[in-house]
């Protein structure tokens, strides 16, 4: 018997063991509802352990989802401030658009007020030294241009051609040393000749001392020496000094066009008659 | 032939920085001449043949983008030139600070030149009252690009062309 036994022992306890699962399991089966005291102790010991497990969990899962995004929100923040770019050149575009709009069509209305053919022409380069003034613009002899033709802005002269090559020329301006322009105080008829002074400034020359000439008084051109048509707006007189002695008065005039901030001109297409 | 292609480019553009980049930017005295800064590396470090034309043709090509007197820059950069080569033997003209020095002074050589020029051959009368005053400014001004530029060493090829 003890043979027997001992000889299929393993199988003997297998069986109880397995007999034993069965009866637990058949117990169970009544209160599969409820949990039993085992159940209970199982899983009040793995309560704080899964929460810790689940708080880890979500913890990962929060940063996957955040790393992600964040991966996500790179590239539309990437494409968004490439919109904003493309959205703010275009704004920008557009206030230029309509500023050489606003620019061009006063242009445009001198024109047609003008008596003289004219041609537009873009400013394309400045001297280059300080103490010379001209500009250089993008029209030339293909144009019809030639040297000594008068050049005018909205605001009025602003000098004339000298240099003229094929596609482009140079102006000189009326500040410069070397230009001069026949001009009339428009109050009092004044005459005299508007000469550069250099350092955006003229001045009139040979303005007799009696006669009268105020600061604020508007200097036009005379039409005199066939250049400059007739009643063009030169400049501003700032200053006016009558010395003791002389047969003139020393009269400083302020050009009415802003020559730094020229972008567009009129080119008048006269030849100089004397 | 890529050296000269080189020197064309920088001389077109230093022509188009001074005629239309820069001037829109800087207000009047204070307009850099950069081609003078080109005669001046001429006269002190260069070892091209006709560097005298090189530096006359500079001048003329100055004058074609400014003022009224073809030929004024044209004899006042090589006069420059050749004052500078006369004296670029004694001189240690790897120091950059000399160079810096040479282009201040050569810039008001040059005002001063061409003023003597205008007072002498044209009727630009009261120029000076522009030209004196714009002299030290853009000498300054010069004189700072040059320090700029010539903050990079030279380079093994040229120091062998020499």
């Amino acid at each position: 018997m003890r043979e027997l036994f001992s000889k299929y022992k393993i199988h003997l306890f297998t069986g109880i063991f397995l007999f034993v699962a069965l009866i637990f399991y058949s117990f169970n089966l009544k209160n599969k509802e409820h949990a039993n005291p085992f159940e209970r102790t199982v899983m009040n010991v793995m309560a704080p352990i899964l929460r810790i497990g689940a708080a880890g969990n979500g913890f990962v899962s929060v940063v996957w989802s955040d790393y992600l995004d964040l991966v996500n929100v790179r590239k539309e923040n990437k494409e968004l401030r490439q919109s904003i770019k493309i959205l703010n050149t275009r704004q920008m575009e557009n206030r230029e658009a309509l500023i050489a709009n606003e620019r061009l069509k006063r242009l445009l209305e001198l024109k047609t007020s003008l008596q003289t053919p004219a041609l537009a022409a873009s400013v394309i380069g400045e001297d280059g030294s300080p103490w010379f003034k001209t500009l250089v613009i993008d029209r030339g002899e293909a144009d019809g241009l030639s040297e000594g033709m008068p050049v005018v802005a909205v605001d009025g002269v602003v000098g004339r051609l000298i240099k003229v090559a094929a596609n482009s020329s140079r102006v000189l301006l009326l500040t410069d040393h070397a230009s001069a322009v026949a001009a009339v105080v428009q109050r009092s008829r004044a005459r005299g000749v508007v000469k550069g002074t250099g350092g955006g400034r003229c001045s009139l020359e040979f303005a007799l001392r009696d006669e009268d000439v105020k600061v604020g008084d508007v200097v036009i051109s005379s039409g005199i020496g066939g250049v400059f048509p007739k009643g063009l707006n030169v400049g501003e007189v700032t200053m006016v000094k009558k010395g003791t002695y002389g047969i003139f008065q020393t009269v400083e005039v302020r050009p009415t066009v802003n020559i730094a901030r020229l972008e567009e001109v009129l080119v008048l297409l006269q030849q100089k008659h004397d | 032939m890529i050296r000269f292609v080189k020197i064309f480019f920088i001389i077109i553009a230093a022509v188009l920085a001074q005629v239309t980049l820069l001037s829109p930017y800087l207000i009047d005295p204070f307009q850099p001449n950069l081609l003078i800064i080109i005669v001046v590396y001429l006269g002190l470090r260069s070892a091209a043949r006709f560097r005298g034309l090189a530096a006359y043709s500079l001048g003329l090509l100055h004058d074609c983008f400014s003022g009224l007197y073809l030929g004024l820059s044209g004899f006042s950069y090589l006069f420059i030139y050749l004052l500078i080569d006369k004296t670029s033997d004694r001189l240690y003209t790897d120091s950059r600070y000399l160079m810096i020095l040479v282009v201040f002074l050569a810039s008001v050589i040059c005002g001063l030149l061409d003023l003597l020029l205008l007072l002498i051959f044209s009727a630009a009368n009261g120029i000076y009252t522009t030209l004196l005053p714009s002299l030290l400014p853009q000498a300054l001004v010069n004189a700072l690009i040059a320090s700029l530029i010539f903050t990079f060493p030279v380079s093994v090829a040229q120091e062998e062309n020499r």
